[in-house]
Parts: structure tokens; C-alpha cells; sequence
């Protein structure tokens, strides 16, 4: 398993726009390593998350059950969240497990953060 | 001319030297009791039931009967068939002087020997037959004068005799409590602690604790011994006790696994009478133990008419001679048994039994010193034992009740059978427990980080985060909790019986303990410590329920100041941490608890396979479902799968071992990977020892359990089964006798 890259830095202030990495294999381990990332980001103003699986070829239920987690805090603090760079495979574990009705969905990180992009700078309430 | 003790011969013991297991702390010390170089001192030896201090004892004298040179080792046992103290004692003398010219002569075929007193003259030592002599004319004239009180002080004087002429002896007195209720002036417990006393030699008295004990707060002479080295001999460790299994079915060549070997030692109780019974009974019929059900019938055969059921019969048959009083405990020791909480009223006993109160009395001392049964003076209760019960159930059935023994037979093999699967779930949840009463005894005024006591601050700080970086951040943190000093920590079903009903025994504990140094009323408190069971983050809910639960179980036991701690293995919701924040209550999770044990510590399916057929065994820790998942992936490449298909297999395969980390308790923590080509599709077997994985998971998660579990969870768990389903084309388990085995084949056509 290959260590999470970091995260770009340009994505820090209020009301921006994060994109966090996932790993080769998202596990509990790695799963949890997303979710405090996504968490730290959030608490520093980002109202919306791109989660990049361009290097993860494999996923279990335990990383589900921790990426819902994320799903379910972003959107208890009005943020979203987008999957991004998602193999074939995973999407249809995705699908299976009912994750792909709770995010946004790209082939490609640019088209993920054009997407958010509008979202993130709406007030929110509007 | 006599032969030399070969090395390793054995002249009393039992069992071979290198056979004798879990007993190597007691023979090393009584060894070194009976040495040259020991200082002339006495043993209390306090054995449980079964416990097998006869055999120790009868190693101790193998081993310095071969080892020369020190006192000679005298092992006697006493025993009811003597009827009279006259007789004991002078079996006494007659085995003393035997082991005596035997060891002086180096003979050890003599031992097991019964010459005549005149004989031993005869064969003793030139040095030793002045004293030998004058020992059997002083003996010859006691007995013909008729004098009781005599004839046993001269017998019993025998060792002392002997070292006064240079022959110094190290006797062990097995059975102590035998002595009691022989015919005579004389009680002989008080008169061979007296005399041993007096020797000027080493000694050992053994016998079963609970009477020892009352013997020592009775009628033993104190002062005669006091400052005696007391030992207690308990059952053997577990680990102990599966060598001992294992060693005597290679001995007895009785084929043995180890799934069956496990339960052998749950059910029996690590009893080393019992398992020699079982293994014995299995060699005379032929019989193996490779599965439950081989076991269950030798256990019920020998349950009903086989040692086990002798040996229990024995006892009943001391306790109460007449068949009619026999017949009557049976039945008040087995509607006891039945009761929830296995306890009957003292009167209710002499009521049933029909025993005036001397008899009552005499009854109920026997089964309290055989452990059978537990006298606490205004009520009994009969002893939680497997093999007990089991057998007070069999012989009630048969004896009382009248009922067809072919039923009574099947009835009981059919709930053997059925009680095996919970034996080792109740084993493997008892090892698998997180040890609070341990940690709890290890505080001692040890001052720790606050976020080892406080999951929300764990949380915060540490989830997610390497060991080595939690570590590191642990040690940087300056807010200290100080902790008590906890000075007696048991179970909380202890206290509280009822709590019985909703977690283990060893999940929920009370310690007490001071918080500061001065042992004063100010400074006491009451940690009561919960292992919440929750297989993911603990919710609101369920901690809310464990708080109400401690406070009743405080409320009853009328503790005042108390601290309430709860662990849970995955940690607490939000919510959940939220709430024992603000109610001032501790709460750790798995990984807190690692941290503050070591800081407390002060420490910073094999089988042969075909050429198309492959096996790997993989140990329960992170990550390692990926080497599986590599290997299978291989192998479907090679059977020229898709790669989608391919995709498929290893999810599943992961799924499966991670349910079997998850669910298994297993205390070896390896999983069994199989995979076998077969033509057009590759069939994976994944299997672990331990609880069985439930085969019907809810849907959307973890089985409802008596915590109402899983609270919190929001149904984002169990989904591994579901997924295996979907992924493979067959999936089934296969029926094994402990543990899982899940089944998955893909087909390369579909």
C-alpha cells in the first residue's frame, strides 16, 4: 500500500474547493487517513471536496462504510462532495453500495472541480 | 545386588518425566525442598480438585530418588481403606522403612514392593540396621500391648528415629484429609502435623484446600505450623493443558486435531484426571478425537458408566453411604444445579434430604471439600462444573427419575453436541477480552495522558494516525490524569449477579482503590469499567445504557464515589464521545487501551495440495488480505479470467478474510486460504478457527445483539457478505466443527 499523497495546498481558504487523494487500497487504515483530511479540510472553511481514486485499485467495505462517513458529515456541514478518477470497477462497487447516489461524480479532477466550483462559491442558503 | 536408577526410570510417578506437564514451578520447588542443601523446613501443599498432586507429589519423589545424595523421599498417602488410625499408621512405618532401605540401597524396584518389617531388616543397610531393629521390637511391643495412642506416636516418630542415625528423610503426606474420620483414640491430622513438626527434617502435607484450610483454622496444631511455606496447586493453564492432551494422544496413539483438542480441554476444565480419563477411554475403544462428535460420545460413555462417572460416584458414595440418602442428594444436588442461581437454602437441603443436622452437616462438609458443592452457611450451592452437572444430570435421570437409558444416552450426546460451539464461543470471547481488570491493577498511582482516558480528545488528536505518531503525540502531552491505586478488582457479576445477563464475566469490572497515597475514606473510590461490545464506534445510545447500567450496579452495591470508565474497541460516535464528555465519564478505545497498557507496563488451511490446487496461510493483521488478494489475482490470470472478473474475485476475497478478522474471536488470528482450479472455475475456501461468522446478516448491518450493538452505525456495515454474494457466482459455508469456511467459486464462462 503506497502512502496517501498530500494534499495541493492552493485549496486552504474558506469556501474553497479541497481535493484529497485516495491510496492504492482504501482500508480502514487508509480510509481513515481520507476521512481526517476531509475533516480537517472542512473545518477550515472548504464547502466542497474532490476525492481523487486515480491511484486505487481496490476498495473495501470498511473504506465504504468510512467514505460515507465523510458523505454524511460534508453534508451536515453544507458541504459536497465529488468523486473523481473513479476505475470501472469501483464505480460498480460504488453503485453496489449506494455511493454513487450521494456525490458528484467526474471522470477527471478538472471536470470535478469545475463542477464544485460553482457550488463553493454560492453563499450558503442560497 | 541391586540395580542402579536408570536416569529417567520411573519408580512411583505416573507418567513419564518429559510427559508431566504445567507443573515445572511446584516440582522445581519442592525438588529443592527435599535437596541436600535445604534448610529443614515444611510445606502446605493446598491442591484444587483434580489438580493432580498425587502425581506431583510422585514426580517429586522420582526425581530425588534419581537425583542420590540428599534426604531419602518418603511420598505416603493416606486412605480411607485403613478404617482404623492403628492401621495407618502402621502402614506408615512399613512404607516409610521401605522407601527408606530402598533409596539407601539405590533399589528402586523395592519400592513398589510390600516386604515385612522383618524382611526390611534383612535388606537393610549395615549403617541403618541397628536403628531399623530397635524401630521394629519398639513396634512389635506397642501392637502386642495394645497401646493406641503409643503404637501411633512411634510410627509417626519413625522419621525422627532415622535422623538421629544419620538417615535423613523428606516425607510427603498426600490426602491429609483421608486421616480424618479413621477409627480411633488418636486423630491422626493433628498427630502427623505434630510429629512432623518434630522430625528436624523437610516435609509436605497435600490435601484438597478447602480442608486444609479448615484443618488449619481447626484442629491442626498452629503452632506447630506456623511459618510454613504454603503452596497452592490450581487447574492448568490452557496452554498446559492442550500439551498435556497433545502429549498423551501421540503416547496413546489416539489421533487427535486441534479443534477437537480445544474443546477437550474447555469442557473437561483443563482437568488433567479428566483428560487422562477421556484419552485413556479413546485408546481401549479405538476411538479418535478429530471432531466434536468423536469426543462427545466417549464424553457421554464416560459420563455414564466410564472413570469420569466412577470417579464422581466414588465421592457420592463417601459422602453419603446409604443408597437412600444417595438417592436424596442426588436429587437436591441436581434440582440445585437446575435453579437459576444454582443456590438452595440450608434448610431446604436438610428438609429434602431428610438428614437430622449432624448429618446434614457431615454431608455438606464432604461435597464443600471435594468442590462439588459450596456451603455458606445458610444456603448451598452445587458447583458450576461441566462435568459435574453433566453428570449429576445423567444420574439423576437414571437413578431417580427411572428414565430408559437409551434416552438419557442420546439426549445427552444430542446436548453435547449442541453445547460444543457455545463452549468455544465462550472461550474465545473470554480470550479475546481486552483484559480491564488487568490494566485496572496495573494503575497504581501512575500518571497518564488525559487522551488515553477521553476518546474525544483521542479523536481530535490521534484517529487515523501510525502508532508511532499517536506515540509520539502522546508523549508530548502535558495534561496528566493521575490514577488510583486499585487495591481489589473482580468482576462485576460479583457484586451484582444480574449484570451476568448482559455482558461476560470478564468484560465488566469493579476496582477499588485510593486516589491518593493516604489510605483514608477521602481519598477512596470505585472504578466501575465496561468493555462496551460494538462492532464499530460505540453510539449515544448504547452509551447512555451502559452509564444507566453502571449507576444501578453502583446504586445496589452502595458505592459512593465512583468513577465510571467505558471501552469500547472501535472508539465512540461523535455523539456518543460528546455525552461521556459532558457526564465527566472516561472512554478508550482498542488503540487507547494498547497505548496505556504499555505505558502502564512501563514499556514505552494447510493440508496437502494438488498441482492445481494452492494454499496460503495469512496472519489477522492489517493489510494481509491483500497478499491473498495478490495470489488469487495470479492465479485467475493464468486461468485467463477477464479482468473485470478478476476484479471481481480479489473484492470478494478480501470481503471474506476481513469478515473473518472481524468475526472470528480467533485466538490463533490465521486465516486459511484455498484455491482451487477445477476445470472451468476457480473454488476459494477461506476459513478461521474461532465463532462461527453468522451465515444470515441483516442486510444493511451488523446482527442485532443484547447492547442493541451497532447504534450509531447508520447501517454503513455488514455489507461484506452481500458483496461476496454479488461478486461470485456460488457462495456457500461449509458445516466445520469450530470456526468458518465460506465456500466462493467463479465460473470462467459466466
Amino acid at each position: 500500500m503506497t502512502e496517501l499523497p498530500e494534499t495541493p495546498r492552493p485549496s486552504q481558504g474558506p469556501g474553497e474547493v479541497a481535493v484529497v487523494y485516495a491510496g492504492d487500497y482504501v482500508n480502514k487504515m487508509s480510509g481513515q487517513r481520507i476521512e481526517r483530511e476531509c475533516l480537517t479540510r472542512m473545518e477550515r472553511g472548504c464547502r466542497a471536496l474532490v476525492i481523487n481514486f486515480r491511484d486505487t485499485e481496490l476498495v473495501n467495505s470498511i473504506g465504504v462504510s468510512i467514505l460515507l462517513g465523510v458523505i454524511d458529515e460534508a453534508e451536515r456541514r453544507g458541504a459536497r462532495v465529488a468523486f473523481s478518477n473513479v476505475s470501472l470497477h469501483t464505480l460498480k462497487l460504488f453503485e453496489l453500495l449506494g455511493l454513487t447516489r450521494l456525490v458528484v461524480l467526474a471522470d477527471r479532477e478538472e471536470d470535478a472541480l469545475a463542477t464544485l466550483e460553482e457550488f463553493s462559491t454560492t453563499p450558503p442558503g442560497h | 545386588m541391586p540395580v542402579r536408577t536408570p536416569r529417567q526410570r520411573r519408580v512411583l510417578a505416573r507418567v513419564a518425566p518429559e510427559q508431566f506437564v504445567g507443573r515445572g514451578e511446584q516440582l522445581r520447588e519442592l525438588t529443592a525442598l527435599g535437596s541436600a542443601r535445604a534448610e529443614q523446613k515444611g510445606l502446605l501443599l493446598f491442591a484444587a480438585p483434580q489438580s493432580g498432586v498425587s502425581e506431583l507429589l510422585r514426580q517429586t519423589f522420582d526425581e530425588l530418588f534419581r537425583q542420590r545424595g540428599g534426604p531419602t523421599p518418603v511420598y505416603f498417602a493416606f486412605a480411607r481403606t485403613d478404617a482404623a488410625t492403628t492401621a495407618a499408621a502402621r502402614r506408615f512405618l512399613q512404607t516409610f522403612l521401605t522407601q527408606v532401605v530402598a533409596h539407601r540401597r539405590d533399589d528402586p524396584a523395592l519400592v513398589s514392593a510390600t516386604p515385612t518389617l522383618r524382611t526390611l531388616l534383612d535388606l537393610a543397610a549395615p549403617q541403618d540396621y541397628e536403628w531399623v531393629e530397635r524401630l521394629v521390637q519398639d513396634f512389635e511391643r506397642a501392637q502386642g500391648e495394645g497401646d493406641e495412642r503409643a503404637l501411633v506416636r512411634l510410627c509417626l516418630g519413625a522419621p525422627q528415629q532415622a535422623a538421629a542415625h544419620g538417615a535423613r528423610a523428606f516425607v510427603m503426606f498426600d490426602d491429609i484429609h483421608a486421616a480424618e474420620g479413621l477409627h480411633g483414640e488418636v486423630a491422626l491430622g493433628p498427630a502427623v502435623a505434630q510429629a512432623a513438626a518434630q522430625w528436624g527434617a523437610p516435609f509436605v502435607i497435600a490435601g484438597p484446600r478447602r480442608r486444609l484450610l479448615d484443618l488449619l483454622n481447626g484442629s491442626l496444631p498452629l503452632a506447630a505450623l506456623e511459618g510454613l511455606r504454603r503452596l497452592h496447586l490450581d487447574r492448568l493453564k490452557e496452554a498446559d493443558a492442550r500439551a498435556l492432551v497433545e502429549g498423551l494422544a501421540q503416547r496413546l496413539g489416539v489421533a487427535l486435531n486441534d479443534e477437537t483438542r480445544d474443546l477437550v480441554v474447555q469442557q473437561l476444565e483443563a482437568s488433567p484426571y479428566l483428560i487422562n480419563a477421556i484419552l485413556d477411554a479413546a485408546r481401549a475403544k479405538g476411538a479418535g478425537l478429530t471432531s466434536f462428535r468423536e469426543f462427545q460420545g466417549l464424553y457421554v460413555d464416560e459420563l455414564l458408566g466410564g472413570r469420569v462417572g466412577r470417579r464422581y460416584a466414588s465421592v457420592l458414595e463417601d459422602v453419603a453411604a446409604t443408597p437412600a440418602l444417595r438417592r436424596g442428594l442426588l436429587r437436591v444436588l441436581y434440582e440445585s444445579a437446575a435453579h437459576p442461581t444454582g443456590k438452595v437454602p440450608a434448610e431446604v437441603w436438610m428438609k429434602r434430604l431428610g438428614a437430622d443436622a449432624l448429618e446434614f452437616e457431615r454431608v455438606v462438609r464432604l461435597l464443600h471439600m471435594h468442590e462439588l458443592a459450596s456451603f455458606h452457611a445458610t444456603y448451598v450451592e452445587t458447583t458450576p462444573s461441566t462435568p459435574w452437572r453433566d453428570f449429576l444430570r445423567v444420574s439423576y435421570r437414571l437413578q431417580v427419575a427411572a428414565e430408559p437409558r437409551a434416552l438419557v444416552v442420546a439426549d445427552t450426546l444430542v446436548e453435547a453436541l449442541k453445547r460444543a460451539p457455545q463452549t468455544m464461543a465462550r472461550h474465545y470471547r473470554r480470550e479475546s477480552a481486552l483484559g480491564l481488570a488487568d490494566v485496572l491493577r496495573a494503575f497504581n498511582f501512575q500518571r497518564v495522558p488525559a487522551s488515553l482516558l477521553r476518546y474525544d480528545r483521542w479523536a481530535r488528536a490521534y484517529r487515523g494516525l501510525a502508532r508511532e505518531e499517536a506515540q509520539a503525540g502522546l508523549s508530548a502531552e502535558t495534561d496528566a490524569l493521575p490514577l488510583p491505586q486499585v487495591v481489589h478488582a473482580a468482576s462485576c457479576a460479583s457484586f451484582h449477579p444480574p449484570i451476568a445477563q448482559l455482558c461476560d464475566e470478564e468484560r465488566c469490572t469493579v476496582a477499588h482503590g485510593f486516589e491518593s497515597g493516604a489510605y483514608n475514606a477521602g481519598g477512596e473510590v470505585v472504578w466501575l469499567a465496561v468493555e462496551v461490545e460494538s462492532k464499530l464506534e460505540a453510539g449515544r445510545a448504547l452509551a447512555e445504557l451502559w452509564l444507566e447500567r453502571l449507576e444501578q450496579v453502583a446504586q445496589a452495591c452502595g458505592f459512593d464515589r465512583v468513577r465510571f470508565w467505558l471501552v469500547a474497541r472501535e472508539g465512540f460516535s461523535g455523539e456518543a464521545a460528546e455525552l461521556l464528555s459532558e457526564r465527566d465519564v472516561y472512554s478508550s478505545g482498542r488503540e487507547q487501551l494498547e497505548h496505556l497498557t504499555a505505558l502502564l507496563s512501563g514499556a514505552g488451511a494447510g493440508g496437502s495440495g494438488e498441482a492445481d490446487e494452492f494454499a496460503i496461510e495469512l496472519p489477522m493483521t492489517e493489510d494481509a488480505e491483500l497478499i491473498a488478494a495478490h495470489t488469487v489475482e495470479q492465479i485467475a490470470r493464468r486461468m485467463e479470467f477477464e479482468p473485470e472478473a478478476i476484479n471481481k474475485i480479489k473484492t470478494a476475497l478480501v470481503e471474506a478474510c476481513i469478515n473473518a478478522a472481524e468475526h472470528s474471536l480467533s485466538t490463533e488470528r490465521k486465516i486459511y486460504n484455498r484455491f482451487r482450479v477445477e476445470g472451468d472455475k476457480l473454488v476459494i475456501t477461506v476459513s478461521s478457527r474461532g465463532l462461527s461468522v453468522p451465515v444470515t446478516l441483516p442486510e444493511n448491518g451488523v446482527p442485532a445483539d443484547k447492547n442493541g450493538g451497532g447504534e450509531g452505525t447508520k447501517g454503513r456495515r455488514g455489507w461484506g457478505l452481500k458483496l461476496i454474494r454479488t461478486l461470485m457466482d456460488d457462495v456457500e459455508f461449509e458445516r466445520v466443527d469450530d470456526g468458518t469456511r465460506l465456500r466462493m467459486t467463479k465460473y470462467l464462462r459466466k
